[in-house]
């Protein structure tokens, strides 16, 4: 399996009750890149991420991840990925550590391999002196970096962070994107999805413009915008105006 | 890497007793109530077992040995005595404020000294009492040592004017009043009671009843426990880590578990403590019989679990659940004295079996391995067992999919 391919997205389908959430999407990611999905709430952003790891049952198509099939082999794409879910996934209740601690264990680490990581993770998102704290008593930001750290106890080489800086004041959301670029710059891959342009613009070498279920657009974020003109004044907001006659934020 | 087959479901648990004893108000609830329900014990069937009573008394001596024998009546640990002026006591007799008044006579002191038997009258309504009669006699047994005491007072000293060696006045009295206070300190036999087999008091009687709905409580406390997964998003969270559906259901099933353990060996704790109606022996049976009855308890609790989609529905499962089975088998009551279709209906309920065997240990003393403790043992195995496979079978990681 070439890097180019590292991960692969093939036609990949999720019917709900008669309702389709993603319609045929396809796409790949290069091992090493931050790859965007953009879109508006309702876009199917979460839908594809939910499949892609293993999460929820595919309705049509397939994905790949270092080679192993996520449908005939979610173990083992399993042992490849973190998440970072949308929602927070976590104990409120218990302290950021236990919290780590416990999901690592769950991903097999013996309780010292577990600690070892947990602290080495909350140092990453900058948590280190509030590791015995519960994390109900954390800003919503700090609650975030939480979430995040737990996606990676067990040192995933592919990253799926869905809108990880939704509700979170400046100073994490820049802690989180420090720390997202200091994870790629040490080898990780990370899908990345957001309703927010600038993030994706700043963050992303390639992005997939999703609208619908569909993805409408896949570019570099400089490529997309000079498909419309001058790249250093068009916006990805006026990309997705010009594609689909609705603006970014009003849309979902 | 992966330290061992048993490694999450533990750490699962754990964390589900963390969880536990990091929610103050649950874990307040669950030690209050049992401390709540012992005080009411306590409070209702008496610390001890032992008998006590008040001793009425009225003194028209005019010596003093009248109030020794109120002081010494009074020194006995059944007995406390109340001193009453003689209307008083007569008014209350009349009024049947109390039915057992012991009058010491006006020549009481002299009586005694002089050998003849004291002049004490029992006052009392009817036959005065199972109370009034048993304080009636450590009245009279108080008053037969204080005449023998003056007796053999009375014989030393007619020995020893015989051979005429004249003792100073009173120097015999205090010197045998003396031996006999000895005596009294270090009696020959010392009697030690100890419960063998069948109990009844009412402690003994009800506790079963008690442990066994309290055992119940785990069915409500970890019924929402997947429910809540659910709704944190850490359900899927775990799954995604390749964590089996095995692995999840036995570390849910151990967190319940370990919780109902933790609140059944406080309550049997509390129980020892407040009433002593454990040995170390029969300490150790009820613990091990709460063993298996909070194992196949917190598998029922498993399976409202595994089915429930919503925390109303598990709620309410796990309510309903309680309540038919303890209508049918029965906390309070005995249902192996149920007849016919009752009986066999009782049969197949949680509670039948774990208030058969607290019963047959706590109330009959029988040991964990007689045949009917055994036959409990069993059944709640069993329930254990088939209420796992069930939440296997039922048990569907994906419920945003209908
Ligand atoms: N579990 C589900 N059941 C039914 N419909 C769903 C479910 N999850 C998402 N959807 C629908 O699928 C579509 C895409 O949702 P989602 O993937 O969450 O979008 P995004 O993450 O881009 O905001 C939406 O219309 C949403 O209502
Ligand atoms: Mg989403």
């Amino acid at each position: 399996m070439a890097d180019a391919e590292f991960v692969v997205v093939r036609d990949l389908r999720k019917v709900f009750n008669g309702h389709t959430a993603v319609d045929g999407v396809s796409f790949t990611i290069e091992r090493g890149e931050i790859f965007g999905l953009l879109g508006p709430n309702g876009a199917g952003k979460t839908t594809t991420i939910r499949m892609m790891s293993t999460t929820l049952p595919i309705s049509a198509g397939d994905v790949t991840v270092a080679g192993h099939s996520v449908r005939r082999k979610p173990a083992a794409v399993r042992r490849h990925i973190g998440v970072c879910p949308q929602e927070l996934a976590l104990y409120l209740e218990l302290t950021a550590l236990d919290n780590l601690v416990f999901f690592g264990r769950m991903r097999g680490l013996s309780r010292r391999e577990a600690a070892a990581q947990a602290m080495e993770n909350l140092e990453l998102v900058g948590l280190t002196d509030r590791a015995r704290q519960p994390v109900a008593k954390f800003s919503g930001g700090m609650k975030r970096r939480v979430n995040l750290a737990i996606a990676l106890m067990n040192r995933p080489e592919l990253l799926f962070l869905d809108e990880p800086t939704v509700g979170v004041d400046p100073q994490s959301r820049n802690h989180i994107f420090d720390t997202i670029e200091g994870l790629r710059d040490g080898g990780m891959t990370v899908l990345y999805t957001t309703h927010y342009m600038e993030e994706a613009d700043r963050l992303c070498r390639r992005i997939a413009i999703m609208d619908g279920g569909r993805v409408i657009a896949l570019d570099t974020p400089h490529n997309l915008k000079a498909r419309y003109g001058d790249p250093e004044r068009v916006t990805l907001e006026d990309v997705f105006l010009r594609l689909t006659g609705r603006r970014l934020r009003d849309a979902g | 890497m992966s330290p061992g087959p048993l490694a999450r479901p533990l750490a699962l648990a754990g964390k589900e007793l963390k969880l536990f004893f990091r929610d103050h108000q649950a874990l307040l609830f669950s030690l209050a109530l049992p401390l709540v329900l012992v005080f009411l014990m306590v409070g209702t069937f008496g610390g001890q077992a032992a008998f006590h009573a008040t001793a009425y008394f009225v003194n028209l001596d005019s010596g003093p040995a009248g109030a020794e024998l109120a002081r010494r009546l009074d020194a006995l640990p059944e007995i406390t005595v109340k001193v009453l002026e003689a209307q008083d006591a007569e008014r209350r007799l009349a009024a049947s404020d109390v039915v057992n008044v012991i009058v010491v006579g006006e020549g009481f002191s002299e009586d005694l000294a002089a050998g003849r038997t004291p002049p004490v009258t029992v006052r009392q309504r009817g036959n005065g009492g199972t109370e009034g009669q048993i304080v009636n006699s450590y009245a009279a047994a108080v008053i037969r040592e204080m005449m023998g005491e003056r007796q053999v007072a009375r014989r030393v000293a007619d020995v020893l004017a015989g051979a005429g060696l004249p003792a100073p006045p009173g120097e015999i009295e205090t010197r045998v009043a003396a031996l006999f206070n000895e005596a009294r300190a270090h009696p020959p036999v010392h009697v030690v009671e100890e419960a063998v087999g069948a109990r009844s008091e009412p402690v003994a009687i009800f506790l079963p009843g008690l442990v066994t709905m309290f055992t119940l409580f785990a069915i409500s406390l970890g019924a929402a426990v997947l429910v809540e997964e659910r709704k944190k998003g850490t359900l899927e969270r775990l799954m995604a880590t390749g964590l089996s559906r095995g692995e999840l259901l036995a570390g849910t099933w151990l967190g319940t578990f370990g919780r109902g353990l933790f609140q059944v060996a406080f309550l049997f704790a509390l129980a020892w403590a407040g009433f002593r109606i454990f040995t170390p022996a029969t300490f150790g049976s009820v613990l091990a019989f709460g063993v298996v009855a909070v194992a196949a308890v917190s598998a029922v609790s498993l399976v409202i679990a595994s089915l429930a989609r919503t925390a109303d529905q598990a709620i309410w499962i796990a309510v309903f659940t309680t309540m038919v089975m303890s209508v049918l088998g029965g906390s309070f009551f005995d249902s192996s004295a149920l007849k016919g279709p009752a009986a066999v209906l009782a049969r197949l309920t949680y509670n039948h079996w774990a208030n058969d065997g607290l019963r047959r240990i706590i109330t009959r003393g029988e040991p964990l391995a007689s045949p009917g403790v055994l036959t409990d043992i069993l059944v709640l195995g069993g329930i254990a067992l088939v209420s796992a496979a069930v939440a296997a079978a039922v048990f569907r990681v994906r419920g945003d999919e209908k």
